[in-house]
């Protein structure tokens, strides 16, 4: 993402917005994991902490921001709920820290994770 | 939510209870519901975290009302039964974070009774920490200050209380105290909380079904509220903080589904309304620009509104701060608010931690406008507000701010920081705005002032030859000493405060000052007054090195 002033210019990397992203992500309730993109739903395998951005893609269209993210849920929550408190919880937070309008934030499903054994 | 009990006999019994049934349980949790919703506003004012859209005691209320609808569906009356069935209601029915960490403190209760009939005191405990870790589970990183906080702490107080007695209700009227507690406690942990001023939203949700449940215990009978205007949230800011942009176009043959549409692309919460000849639009925008031209090459534009939306969130910020201060404040806001003006981030702290309400950024060669006095004279609470300028070239701005406030404002003329301070120390919060002023004008001039600095440029002021770079001391505003020793410029200007006859001497060093200088120098004048307390204060101030007081 640029943006051109007088003074100079202002460029903030994909990856420092992943970073915004996934910070707030692991904060979102019913969230207990993120995985990468290429692995496949069946396999979704559970990101160590330190690699959490893996399971986050920023594109730019423009200066317009898209957000794909990968994510896994803990089973036994109301999985369309806790994917819109995502949606909105990683809008919020990144168009807090980079003052530019998040288009779009999709949250990918890739797995479920039964912590809890009713 | 979360508890439930029972006493032997009827709900308003006075007699220990030691088993809670599971037509008791679904009582307490109607009854809980029914509290909540009494507080939906309340929490709703409350929500900063993770966004701050104003629904949270919506999406609970919303999430316990899913919950006991579905156990009045249940034909199961085991207490275990019944909690399934509210666990089961607020999964299919959770609402936003909050609710899905309602839902999940249910489950973790539901599963932990298992099959039980009953339950009595020690199960509640259990239930509770089951309830704990089960919400604990349910995300990578538990932020603590929120309602997980609250049940845990909840939690840990049951087993402890349970560990004493075997009535329920016993257990429950200790748990509640450790609720309130640790809900007052979350904007300790969660500093996004500690900024707004506020206690966590979903922590006081928590809070009000637990109280709901041990009023009902005590044989209260809770109702929802009626009007259902209270369960409506607060119109929360956009998230984009852009634009709230409106008009009305004028025209012939205007094409409403076209204007719609291209309204629609250009931003968020669309409304396009109208006929052939007159289109009403209402849409969120970061760029208005674009909009209005929208708009004007259709037809002629009336009734234009441009409305920033950062603006409308910081009056609903400041509305939600009013909420939590008349809340937990423990007792009656503040009637009177001060604005004062200061630079220098000691002394910041220090107006701060005096109690003023607003500091406006201000002081020697940077002043602030009316304009910005004003706003802070808006922004804080309260019809009555006092202003220091703490600087002579700031009065004036001031006195202009009050006449363009509609709140009743005074102006007190403190010239100085000292006096500033002086002043602030004399607000009688609770007396009327008239005798604050002169008690505060009194203590004002009461103190001496000297402020040093450097000179700018060469002069001849008062008799005194001042040469430029040299230092210079101020006392109360007039050129008093000048040299290049700035101990002797402040000797000379305490000469001229009869700091002899002072009690205390305070030296505020600003940021040009290095600590451990300004401690030498504060050693220094303690050893020309031995028998004044001096006190040394960070005061970060700009331009001026010391800023001393002597009262």
């Amino acid at each position: 993402m640029e943006e051109e002033s007088p003074k100079g210019r202002i460029e903030v990397s994909p990856a420092a917005i992943a970073a915004v992203a996934s910070r707030t992500v692991v904060e979102c309730y019913g969230v207990v994991g993120m995985s990468a993109k290429t692995l496949t739903a069946g396999l979704a395998e559970i990101l160590q902490q330190e690699s959490h951005r893996r399971g986050v893609e920023v594109r730019l269209a423009g200066d317009q921001i898209v957000i794909d993210l990968y994510v896994v849920i803990e089973y036994g929550t109301r999985i369309s709920e806790v994917a819109h408190n995502i949606m909105r919880n990683v809008k919020f937070a990144l168009e807090r820290s980079l003052g530019t309008p998040v288009v779009q934030v999709n949250v990918n499903v890739q797995g479920l994770r039964v912590s809890n054994v009713d | 939510m979360t508890l439930l009990l029972l006493m032997e006999d009827d709900l308003a019994s006075e007699r220990h209870c030691l088993e809670c049934d599971g037509r008791t349980l679904a009582e307490l949790l109607v009854a809980s519901t029914a509290w909540l919703e009494q507080h939906t506003t309340e929490i709703n004012l409350l929500n900063v975290y993770p966004v701050p859209d104003g629904d949270t005691g919506t999406n609970m209320c919303l999430t316990m009302q899913a919950a006991t609808a579905e156990v009045a569906k249940c034909s199961d009356l085991s207490a275990a039964g019944v909690a399934h069935a509210a666990s089961h209601g607020a999964l299919m029915g959770a609402r936003g974070n909050s609710g899905v960490i309602l839902s999940q403190i249910l489950r973790g209760f539901a599963r932990s009774l298992d099959k039980q009939a009953t339950f009595n005191a020690v199960d509640l405990a259990r239930a509770l920490r089951e309830a704990s870790a089960t919400a604990y589970k349910g995300v990578i990183k538990p932020v603590e200050g929120t309602m997980l906080t609250v049940i845990r702490e909840s939690a840990e107080a049951a087993i402890v209380a349970a560990g004493g007695t075997d009535d329920l209700r016993d257990v429950l009227e200790r748990v509640l105290p450790a609720a309130r507690e640790s809900v007052e406690r979350t904007p300790s942990l969660l500093p996004v909380l500690r900024q707004a001023g506020v206690v966590d939203a979903g922590g006081q949700g928590l809070y009000r079904i637990m109280e709901g449940v041990v009023r009902c215990l005590h044989g209260e009978t809770l109702e929802a509220p009626r009007e259902a205007a209270a369960i409506a949230a607060l119109t929360p800011p956009e998230q984009g903080y852009g634009y709230d942009v409106q008009y009305v176009i004028q025209g012939n043959d205007l094409d409403l589904e076209t204007i719609r549409a291209r309204i629609a692309e250009m931003g968020e919460s669309a409304l396009v309304v109208g006929d052939r000849h007159n289109v009403k639009v209402h849409v969120h925008v970061s760029d208005p620009g674009e909009a209005l031209s929208y708009g004007a090459r259709q037809g002629a534009l009336s009734q234009i509104t441009v409305e920033d939306m950062q603006e409308q969130y910081r009056q609903f910020l400041a509305a939600q701060a009013l909420a939590a201060e008349s809340l937990w404040s423990g007792g009656r806001p503040s009637d009177t608010s001060t604005v004062v003006v200061a630079s220098g981030e000691g002394l910041v702290k220090v107006f701060e931690s005096l109690g003023a309400s607003a500091v406006v950024p201000g002081g020697q060669t940077m002043n602030p406008s009316t304009q910005e006095i004003l706003q802070a004279i808006e922004r804080v609470n309260g019809s009555r507000v006092i202003v220091l300028p703490n600087n002579a070239n700031i009065v004036l701005a001031a006195q202009q701010a009050v006449g363009l406030s509609k709140k009743q404002v005074v102006v007190v003329s403190t010239k100085t920081v000292p006096q500033g301070i002086a002043a602030l120390l004399a607000l009688n919060a609770g007396a009327d705005l008239d005798i604050n002023c002169q008690a505060m004008t009194r203590a004002a001039n009461a103190v001496q002032t000297a402020e040093i600095t450097t000179a700018v440029r060469a002069a001849l002021v008062n008799g005194l030859n001042i040469q430029n770079g040299s230092y210079i001391g101020l006392v109360n505003g007039e050129l008093a000493a000048t040299g290049q020793d700035v101990l002797q410029v402040i000797r000379e200007a305490l000469k001229k405060m009869e700091a002899q006859e002072k009690e205390l001497i305070t030296v505020y060093h600003g940021n040009g000052v290095e600590p451990l200088q300004a401690q030498q120098m504060a050693d220094l004048i303690r050893e020309c007054y031995p028998g004044q307390a001096v006190e040394l204060v960070q005061g970060g101030q700009p331009h001026y090195d010391y800023i001393i007081s002597a009262e």
